[in-house]
């Protein structure tokens, strides 16, 4: 694991340069959105006192402040109002343009604009369906005290419902 | 007794894919600010605000803002700090700098703004924009640069109001027209709108011409309270009259409208009556023309023309030269690039020369100028409202 010209960062981690979250306990209090992740769930959190359910999840209601809040799911599959195809510019970790997007109606949850995987060129049109996909990312190589464990990471996108 | 702020110097480095590094172009901005006004003496700025978004990243440098006081060989006495907002860093620092100056915590306050993004390997300034959305969640998505995001904005508008791929091109051309006149501007070749129409595909319907670059400079201003700057300058002074910046929504799913920028619209509701000033008073305005499809919008929300007629207002010359009011008249984003820190920089001075009547281009008799900028998922909205004569 050699990084060219900074010879002493050989085999280190840099959170710095991670695309992904960070999801275990100990860096991220919503940990449990990757942990449903992980079982095809797409959950936010719901504010207990007032009913309000923000996304992305929080440890605060951001509508009446409380932190009683509790996991709820919301739907996997959505319709796609519309779609975009990157050609050109596609950054590092996207895979082989193009990268394709679409503004998703989740259910009348959330418009989401989301990456579409297993999908190709021109396949994609407004009104179809796409379904929750749940794929492995890197794990994070993390301390604890003197030992090193690699932490297992997933990450979301959709796609086309076949 | 209100204190006025004005406007009494401005310059900057030339931009584009430069040799050099972020500190020099610093030095370079600054030469060229104290070179636009020979009467202003370095020694009596007595504030520094630096705009830059990228520092850390593609420099690995913060505290920032020592270092260019440092290198612009000036000794700040009031404030000395960075301000971020990513492609609005530049005129958040301005609006800053007013605040300051006006409430009476600082007298002269160079403003400052720039990047270095150009890396010995390009793939590091592309992915280190995974971090200018949402990181955990709109960057996983692969949404750090903007090309998607706009095209689907652009898609959406068209879809709703007719607004066609030629409108599109029509900012395009009129802005590369006008970085060709721009020496310190990245783009110094005229495009025609065939060549625009037959660009590179990005993400359709954005072609190559409908994108700003990424770009290496630095700019600075200088703001002084009114008795100070008329000691300090012997061309017309040219006041900040309103600002205002607005926030609704960070993250995607949060957008309240894709085609009605909703934080736009505050953000000029808010400086326009502060300001004390009508959008059709507007002379000349610098908008955020990151995208063709931007600028359309921009001209709508700013209130220039009707909701759903910004394509057509384009293209029947409106924000042109001779139009209602010309816009981006020294080359924008598309023509002059966009190192994020400093572009409200850029505008800010462009607007001033327009307003002294020393611009390259200048449009006649223009007494209000307008500055606006987007930044990251079109999340906030930045608007400065300058004129010759206080509100
Ligand atoms: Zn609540």
């Amino acid at each position: 694991m050699s990084t060219p010209g900074i010879s002493i960062l050989d085999g280190k981690y840099m959170v710095t340069m991670d695309l992904w979250p960070q999801q275990s306990k100990e860096f991220n209090q919503i940990h449990l959105f990757y942990e449903y992740l992980k079982e095809g769930r797409f959950t936010t959190t719901k504010c207990k006192d007032c009913g309000s359910e923000p996304f992305p999840p929080r440890v605060m209601c951001p509508d009446c402040y409380s932190v009683n809040l509790e996991w709820v799911d919301w739907p996997t599959i959505g319709t796609v109002i519309d779609v975009t195809e990157e050609a050109v510019g596609v950054p590092l970790g996207f895979g082989k343009p193009p990268l394709v997007h679409a503004l998703v109606d989740l259910d009348g949850k959330k418009t989401f604009f989301v990456r579409i995987i297993n999908c190709k060129t021109g396949e994609l049109k407004s009104g179809d369906k796409v379904k929750l996909a749940v794929f492995d990312v890197d794990p994070v190589p993390q301390e604890f005290g003197r030992e090193v464990v690699e932490m297992p990471r997933v990450f979301y996108a959709f796609e086309p419902v076949k | 007794m209100d204190r006025n702020v004005c406007v009494i110097a401005g310059g900057m480095s030339k931009w584009g894919v430069r040799d050099g590094s972020q500190r020099d172009f610093f030095q370079e901005a600054a030469k060229a600010c104290y070179d636009d006004n020979p009467q202003l003496n370095p020694k009596e700025i007595d504030g520094l605000l630096v705009a830059s978004a990228y520092t850390e990243r593609t420099s690995y440098q913060t505290h920032l803002a020592p270092l260019v006081a440092e290198y612009a060989g000036i000794k700040p006495k009031n404030i000395c700090a960075r301000v971020e907002l990513l492609c609005a860093s530049g005129s958040s620092a301005i609006i800053l700098a007013f605040a300051m100056i006006k409430s009476g915590q600082a007298d002269v306050v160079m403003v400052a703004g720039g990047e270095k993004l150009y890396t010995p390997q390009k793939w590091e300034v592309f992915y280190s924009e995974l971090a200018s959305v949402d990181h955990d969640w709109d960057g996983g998505q692969g949404l750090g640069l903007p090309p998607p995001v706009f095209a689907m904005v652009a898609k959406q508008h068209m879809a709703q109001y007719g607004t066609k791929k030629e409108h599109l091109g029509v900012v395009s051309v009129k802005n590369r027209r006008n970085s060709a006149k721009n020496p310190k501007a990245q783009f110094q070749t005229e495009v025609t709108m065939e060549e625009v129409m037959s660009g590179r595909m990005i993400v359709p319907p954005l072609t190559l011409y409908d994108c700003c670059p990424i770009t290496d400079g630095a700019a600075c201003i200088v703001l002084a309270v009114e008795e100070k700057a008329k000691q300090m300058t012997d061309k017309p002074l040219v006041y900040i009259r309103g600002t205002a910046q607005a926030s609704v929504n960070n993250m995607s799913a949060n957008m309240p409208n894709w085609t009605t920028w909703e934080a736009l619209k505050i953000a000029a509701q808010q400086a326009y009556s502060k300001s004390k000033v009508d959008p059709k008073e507007v002379n000349v305005a610098m908008t955020h023309d990151c995208f063709t499809i931007s600028e359309i919008i921009e001209m709508e929300d700013l209130g220039f023309c009707k909701k759903g007629e910004g394509g057509f207002f384009v293209a029947d010359g409106q924000n042109d030269f001779g139009g209602q009011v010309p816009t981006n008249t020294d080359g924008g984003l598309l023509g002059c690039g966009h190192p994020f820190g400093g572009t409200g920089i850029r505008q800010g001075m462009e607007v001033t020369r327009q307003l002294r009547g020393d611009a390259i281009q200048q449009v006649p008799n223009a007494t209000i100028g307008l500055t606006h900028n987007l930044s990251g998922f079109i999340a906030a909205h930045t608007v400065l409202i300058y004129g010759r004569e206080v509100a």
